[in-house]
């Protein structure tokens, strides 16, 4: 009977044991993930809308996008003239001696983070109709997920495809247009590459719409002069002096904004400024402590002694060459000299704003635009170009020619992104390039050609 | 059943009451064949619980009865039963032939005979771990496993080491084995914030260790099912032992040192190159030489007297190494202590160590304290119990990764003429007060000197078992264990780092902890059954594990003063943050041995694995192998052939997975991490794939074990073919959709080959030597990947080609350099319409195809031990090599070996560069700031194939009178060196190398500033009482 006992005992324990252990178990494996929520969960509701629509913001902070290699990139390619490249990132190193390869790692970056946030902007706009609030909100969000994408597809067709006044804008391959979100991938999704003008009526028609139906003020993010800026912006490249000119004098009139008369208080917007933006920048990518690269400040950038908060990799020596350019007095001549070499002082600042639009970019595009036309559209050009002068501490011409405004707008602008967009404009050479040389053109990513059949590379890779 | 009980209680009582009857003292001596003592031999009553130990004469005393039989064992010796004949009784053990007669751990409780096993297992014993100076214990698998290849990657300590049995498997999934602790399947992957991956496995005393097992065949490895594809390693700790408590101290002290510095130019040198660039561009630009605005202007003030302070045109002759500087002789000290014992019902085994250990680079430094206790209890006759507990802490100083400006080996990069400390304020160059902007770039002294980063890992290994019998031959076990890890990294970046860290200019501190539990359960019931004709074992059961990881961070910037390191004092909190992320396995396995007449052997096993990292449409996976042998030694007409003393041949076929393809990778996903400016954001992160699941292995191995002279050469050679078909791979996808890839589950590659182990006793008697080899041969290829472009690694170099092998070096092919004028050349490589390639040659980079130059993954490795012993002496001689590999020097060499084509300093070599018309070299003209030769091409792929004097230790124990009088049974001294010669043509720092800032399945082979190995030098003791 004892041994019974035993034995009994010996089983349940087993069985116990077994099943204590397994109950329950299957169940347990659904689980998911914390940091992540299913996409068929994420865009269904006005705040959802509203939270991607950050997140397409943040798409455009992308060190890679405008959080400054755009810019950097379109300073650096061919600009042998300005600049004395010292990097080591063989990538941009290419850029600069015109030597670029199609697996240029910045290249690729440029072009991913581009689309990543093409994609996020798209999504928004597949939602639009769940921000039911208000009306005004719903046109505030459609208008700035528009004004992302467009300056997206701008900045791709600028970069990686022939400019327009360089052949058949109809016929040069621009870049693939997506304009909806992707859920899956489908022989759909591998597209080929657009013409640059359909490129360009994409960009077009989207900031038109964007600069209808948004706010005037709308705090850092994009508004209403915010889209015109960039419309003009996209005119001025796009040739259409007209049109460009209109949306500058919009800006400059709608807005409300003035030219800061300090234009030394325009950067160290971080150290000096505690982050707030000044009022001349219609449209800034922020940079935070907590979030965000500034990558102008990245490779133009420097410490230097008693400067707090100054950073950088010290790779863009600028040559004296294009410092002598300046007047004397002229307050645009802010350049440092450290460790033997100049630097630009509007990037030092490793936190402080990414710059896209300034107003004064507007004045000299109204001005460039009436000089062409031989009109006076908001203003004689000569007024908007001595307007400008004045800031930099600079007696007013007598009178203005296209030359004048190009070299105002090249001073002002300089080391903010438009060497090369405007040389291609202006049809000057680069360097030792000329304005329509193929090494000027970004190469479509080796990896996005090998994934792409029907992908047409660029001259000359 | 009941009878059954009834018997076996019956016959107890019947046989304890005959021994407690008729017990006598047995007295006797054990010897070896040459007549030696054989100290602490345990002599045991069979089928009682009485044992006893030899003193270190070898003598025992023991109550036994006529007739009882007595279980002779000892280690290194085969193991012997004896009827008891009379009270005095002298015993001869035969030296063990190891192989055959090891038993060899299968998992889930089995074990088998080496003699009767089918599957392929690669065992590595206690006695190759000991007190060699390895911080983790995959590396004692280096040239010991057959067909197991280790690649320790870096000098750091602490660091990840790769491992791969039986070639890589897996191309975005891991390859890494599963490492299974005493049953529990523990957390091996890295766990760090900050450098290259760690490696968890440092905070296991490998003193500890009994015995790993490599499952290397489907057939061992199928019963971890869908985790088993890489191989499975089963890491077996020391036990209690019945008899006399052996107490042993082991200290062993000595140093470590790079095994090699690299040959850099001097000043005069570096002045000479960079002159003849800097005068190369001015030709070009039509500036003259002595223009201000001159490249030469510019080289000779803003470069060279600028970064030496002004003293290179002073003293041009002045040059400094900056090698001196940054590597150092790292002490090293370990003490352990360890006790084993117990009575027949209760077994301890205990052991306690501490090391300490300065790496080879400054700045590096590793601490391990550990504490194990396993114990066995005898509860009664049907239940045992026991449980393990290892508690450890390594704590450990730790290096940036190699792609960082303050990797102290990155120092090289600095000007020979920079000297190491600033002459104005007498501190390290590039120290505040003085100009931060020297040398040229970052000087990593000041990390070490003014920043540290510290990890603390707490990590508890524990496991209870209770086991069964519930009637003849049948078993149940339950076991429940838990590996814990809690990790605290905590950084501090003073202001004087802030050209480094951008972000410390008033101080950057960071705080994080990960904290991993993994929960294994696993019940299952074992069955023996054994006859004259039919040996039957059987295992069948479940297992469930779950693994939880939390993550939280903080980062404070702004402190006060260099004085306050803790986030209390930062005015700015930078950054915070936390995570989680889970995984489960749910699994059911069987496994069964038949054996007929000792001679065939079949065995059969399966398991089925459901996991949450599984799609929705593929939950479970069923994994099945099969596996024979036949002994055909023990057949009658091999009787005629004295010489082979054994000979089995034995196959295997089966199918295993891969889970580690991440959590949740078949979910489409929204991740909430796009805030912009302060307000919170979401983006699209992920494509859905429901019908993700494992990657399958589908494995067959034919083997042949052999004996030869009575065992005394024994071996085993094995071929097998490895299908993995199903590879999760990073699909690519056009960037325009805003995803750069989509998981799927659609690769193949195999990987085959054959491995060889021979073991031979050359010399017996008193002066013993033998020898064991291994060596394995696989070749890797990539069958389908659907047309994926998948690379990585130093300037994405490293591909996955159909056709090849893993990760192979992909890149345009250097032809030299155009003696007309100093042009490098590149072969075009363009295919041409009949498939064959174009040989002709362009100086135009872009016009060179990318062709497959090399691989890192080696054809051949092995190890082979040579061990001997005369009298007290005992010498071990351990080589290890790989071969058929190529590194990628391109980290380092578009810097450093680049015709000087920035200010870095240059290697030695880049002295031999074109200069004038006719010259013939390998060494591209020098053009200062203008690409010529440095661009990624096959210039930089290298041959990376080594034989390495792994490890000599030569020993002495002392066993006289004097010992016993001071109550020691044994005392050894030894001096034993690691890595103390390396047989390459690598002309980088170390052959054995993997840069952690790149490491990946496919990204292998790259050196990037990756601190090479170290070599070090020990004297120990050994006391045992």
């Amino acid at each position: 009977m004892k041994i019974k006992n035993i034995a009994f005992g010996k089983y349940l324990t087993a069985i116990l044991a077994t099943g204590i252990l397994t109950v329950g178990c299957s169940k347990r494996l659904d689980i998911g993930p914390y940091q992540s929520i299913a996409e068929n969960a994420a865009l269904n509701t006005e705040g959802d809308v509203l939270v991607t629509l950050i997140g397409a913001y943040d798409g455009l902070q992308n060190a890679a996008g405008w959080g400054g290699e755009i810019m950097v990139l379109n300073d650096l390619i061919g600009n042998s003239t300005n600049i004395n490249f010292t990097g080591t990132f063989a990538g941009l190193n290419d850029a600069y001696n015109g030597l670029m390869v199609s697996n240029n790692t910045f290249a690729t970056s440029t072009w991913n983070a581009a689309y990543s946030c093409i994609n996020r902007a798209n999504n928004v706009l597949s939602a639009i109709d769940k921000v039911t609030s208000s009306p005004a909100k719903k046109s505030s969000v459609e208008g700035e997920a528009l004004f992302i994408r467009a300056s997206m597809y701008f900045e791709l067709v600028r970069l990686y495809a022939k400019p327009v006044g360089d052949g058949d804008a109809t016929q040069n391959p621009g870049v693939p247009m997506v304009l909806t979100p992707t859920r899956g991938v489908t022989d759909a999704d591998y597209r080929a590459r657009a013409s640059v003008k359909a490129v360009y009526d994409q960009v077009i028609a989207d900031l038109t719409k964007a600069e209808s139906l948004l706010p005037s003020s709308n705090g850092f993010y994009a508004n209403k002069w915010a889209a015109a800026a960039m419309l003009a912006r996209v005119q001025l490249q796009n040739r259409n002096f007209t049109e460009a000119g209109a949306a500058a004098n919009r800006v400059i009139t709608g807005s409300g904004r003035t030219l800061n008369p300090d234009f030394t208080k325009l950067w160290f917007t971080f150290i000096n400024n505690a982050g707030s933006t000044p009022s001349e920048y219609l449209f800034a990518v922020k940079v935070t402590a907590q979030d965000g690269t500034n990558s102008i400040n990245t490779y133009f950038g420097r410490t230097i002694s008693g400067m707090p908060g100054t950073a950088g990799r010290s790779d863009c020596k600028i040559k004296t060459a294009h410092i002598a350019q300046y007047e004397a007095g002229d307050k645009r001549n802010y350049f440092v000299l450290s460790g033997g070499s100049y630097y630009s002082m509007k990037h030092l600042d490793r936190f402080g704003d990414v710059p896209v639009i300034r107003l004064a970019e507007m004045y000299l595009t109204r001005a460039e635009a009436n000089v062409r036309n031989n009109t006076s559209v908001g203003a004689a050009p000569l007024a908007d170009v001595n307007m400008i002068r004045a800031r930099a501490g600079l007696a007013p011409l007598t009178a203005v020619t296209l030359a004048a405004v190009t070299k105002e707008r090249a001073l002002e602008l300089a080391f903010e992104g438009h060497c090369l967009p405007d040389a291609k404009r202006l049809q000057t050479p680069v360097g030792t390039f000329a304005w329509n040389d193929p090494k000027l053109i970004m190469p479509i990513p080796q990896r996005e050609m090998d994934v792409n059949k029907k992908l047409v590379q660029n001259t000359g890779y | 059943m009941k009878k059954a009980l009834l018997q076996t209680l019956v016959m107890w009582v019947l046989m304890s009451a005959t021994a407690m009857a008729q017990s006598i003292t047995v007295k006797g001596k054990v010897t070896d064949e040459s007549g030696a003592p054989v100290p602490s031999a345990t002599i045991q009553v069979k089928k009682s619980g009485t044992a006893v130990a030899t003193d270190p004469q070898g003598n025992f005393s023991i109550s036994a009865a006529p007739g009882n039989v007595l279980v002779i064992s000892a280690v290194g010796f085969e193991g012997r039963e004896v009827a008891v004949t009379g009270a005095a009784m002298n015993v001869s053990l035969n030296s063990d032939t190891k192989a055959l007669s090891e038993v060899v751990v299968t998992g889930f409780g089995g074990s088998q005979i080496r003699r009767e096993l089918t599957g392929n297992i690669a065992r590595v014993k206690a006695k190759d771990i000991e007190n060699v100076p390895l911080p983790s214990v995959d590396q004692a698998l280096q040239g010991k496993a057959a067909g197991v290849f280790v690649n320790a990657q870096s000098g750091k300590l602490g660091q990840s080491v790769t491992v791969r049995v039986r070639g890589n498997s897996s191309i975005s999934a891991s390859s890494q084995p599963l490492y299974v602790l005493d049953g529990v399947p523990i957390t091996a992957n890295d766990q760090s914030s900050y450098g290259g991956d760690m490696n968890p496995l440092t905070d296991l005393n490998p003193n500890d260790i009994e015995s790993i097992e490599v499952l290397k065949d489907a057939s061992a490895g199928a019963i971890y099912g869908a985790r088993a594809a890489n191989g499975v390693v089963l890491i077996t700790t020391k036990r209690g032992k019945a008899g006399k408590t052996n107490v042993s101290f082991n200290v062993q002290t000595g140093y470590a040192e790079a095994t090699k510095r690299l040959d850099m130019l001097n000043s005069e040198q570096y002045a000479e190159l960079i002159l003849e660039g800097a005068a190369y561009r001015d030709k070009l630009d039509g500036t003259p030489i002595t223009d201000p605005n001159s490249w030469t202007a510019y080289v000779k003030n803003d470069v060279m007297d600028y970064y030496s302070y002004g003293e290179w045109s002073k003293n041009p002759k002045q040059s400094y190494d900056w090698q001196d500087v940054v590597f150092q002789r790292g002490p090293y000290r370990q003490a352990d202590m360890q006790i084993r014992g117990g009575s027949d019902k209760t077994k301890f085994f205990s052991s306690f160590q501490h090391l300490e250990q300065t790496g080879t680079m400054i700045g590096n430094k590793l601490q391990r304290t550990t504490g194990r206790l396993n114990i066995d209890q005898k509860a009664n006759d049907w239940l045992d119990l026991g449980v393990s507990l290892a508690l450890s802490r390594t704590w450990n100083r730790r290096l940036p990764d190699d792609n960082a400006f303050s990797n102290p080996l990155q120092a090289i990069a600095l000007m020979p003429m920079t000297p190491f400390n600033d002459p104005t304020t007498g501190l390290p160059a590039g120290t505040p007060p003085g100009d931060v902007n020297i040398p040229l770039y970052y000087n990593p002294v000041l990390t070490v000197n003014y920043a540290r980063f510290t990890q603390d890992v707490y990590r508890t290994f524990g496991n209870a078992f209770a086991q069964a019998k519930l009637m003849k031959g049948l078993n149940f076990r339950t076991e429940f264990g838990l590996d814990y890890l809690s990790q605290n990294e905590e950084g501090y970046f003073r202001s004087e780092t802030v050209r480094n860290q951008t972000r410390a200019s008033r101080g950057v501190g960071n705080n994080s902890g990960t904290f991993i539990t993994n929960f294994n359960t696993q019940s299952y019931l074992s069955y023996q059954y054994n006859s004259k004709l039919h040996n039957i074992n059987a295992t069948a059961g479940i297992q469930y594990q779950e693994s939880q990881a939390k993550y939280n961070s903080t980062e404070g910037t702004d402190f006060p003063s260099n004085s306050y390191t803790k986030i209390a004092s930062a005015a700015t909190k930078s950054g915070g943050s936390s995570s989680q992320s889970d995984f489960r396995f749910l699994s059911y396995f069987a496994r069964a041995n038949y054996t007929l007449m000792d001679n065939y052997i079949l065995a059969l096993s399966a398991r089925i694995d459901e996991s949450s990292r599984f799609g929705k449409n593929s939950r479970s996976g069923f994994f099945p192998a099969v596996s024979a042998g036949w002994i055909i030694s023990n057949e009658k007409f091999m009787r005629t052939m004295p010489v082979v003393s054994f000979l089995k041949l034995r196959a295997s076929w089966g199918q295993v997975g891969n889970a580690e393809i991440g959590n949740f990778p078949q979910l489409g996903l929204f991740t909430g991490d796009a805030g912009y400016a302060g307000n919170a954001g979401q983006r699209p992160s992920q494509l859905a794939n429901p019908d993700l699941s494992w990657e399958t292995t589908e494995q067959l191995d034919a083997g042949i074990d052999f004996g030869l002279f009575n065992n005394r050469v024994t071996g085993e050679i094995d071929y097998y073919v490895k299908k993995t078909s199903g590879l999760l791979l990073n699909v690519n996808i056009p960037a325009t959709t805003g995803f750069l890839s989509q998981v799927r589950n659609v690769g193949k590659l195999e990987n085959s080959g054959y491995e060889f182990v021979l073991n031979t006793q050359n010399l017996v008697g008193k002066f013993k030597w033998s020898t064991n080899v291994n060596l394995a041969l696989n070749k890797g290829k990539v069958t389908d990947i659907q047309g994926q472009i998948i690379e990585g690694g130093v300037s994405t170099m490293n591909r996955v080609e159909e056709g090849y092998n893993v990760g192979v070096f992909f890149t345009p092919e250097f032809a030299g350099v155009d003696p007309a004028n100093g042009n490098a050349l590149f072969y075009k490589n363009t295919k041409k319409t009949d498939g064959s390639r174009d040989r002709t040659t362009t100086s135009v980079y872009s016009e060179a195809q990318r062709v497959v130059v090399g691989d890192p993954n080696p054809d051949l490795i092995y190890g082979f031990t040579n061990n001997f012993s005369y009298k007290g002496i005992d010498l071990s001689v351990f080589f290890n090599g790989v071969s058929g590999n190529q590194n990628n020097i391109y980290g380092m060499g578009r810097y450093s070996s680049a015709s000087m084509l920035y200010e870095d300093n240059n290697t030695a070599d880049q002295l031999r560069r074109w200069r004038k018309a006719g010259d013939v070299t390998d060494i591209p003209q020098v053009r200062l700031y203008r690409v010529n030769g440095s661009q990624a091409s096959s210039r930089y792929i290298v041959d990376g194939s080594y034989m390495r004097l792994r490890n000599v230790t030569l020993g002495y124990t002392f066993s006289n009178d004097l010992l016993r009088k001071a109550k020691m049974e044994k005392l050894r001294v030894y001096v034993s060196a690691q890595n103390l010669a390396t047989f390459t043509k690598y002309p980088y720092w170390d052959p054995e190398v993997n840069a952690d800032s790149f490491d990946s399945n496919i990204a292998k082979g790259n050196d990037f500033y990756t601190p090479p190995q170290p070599r070090t030098f020990l004297v120990g003791i050994n006391v045992n009482l």
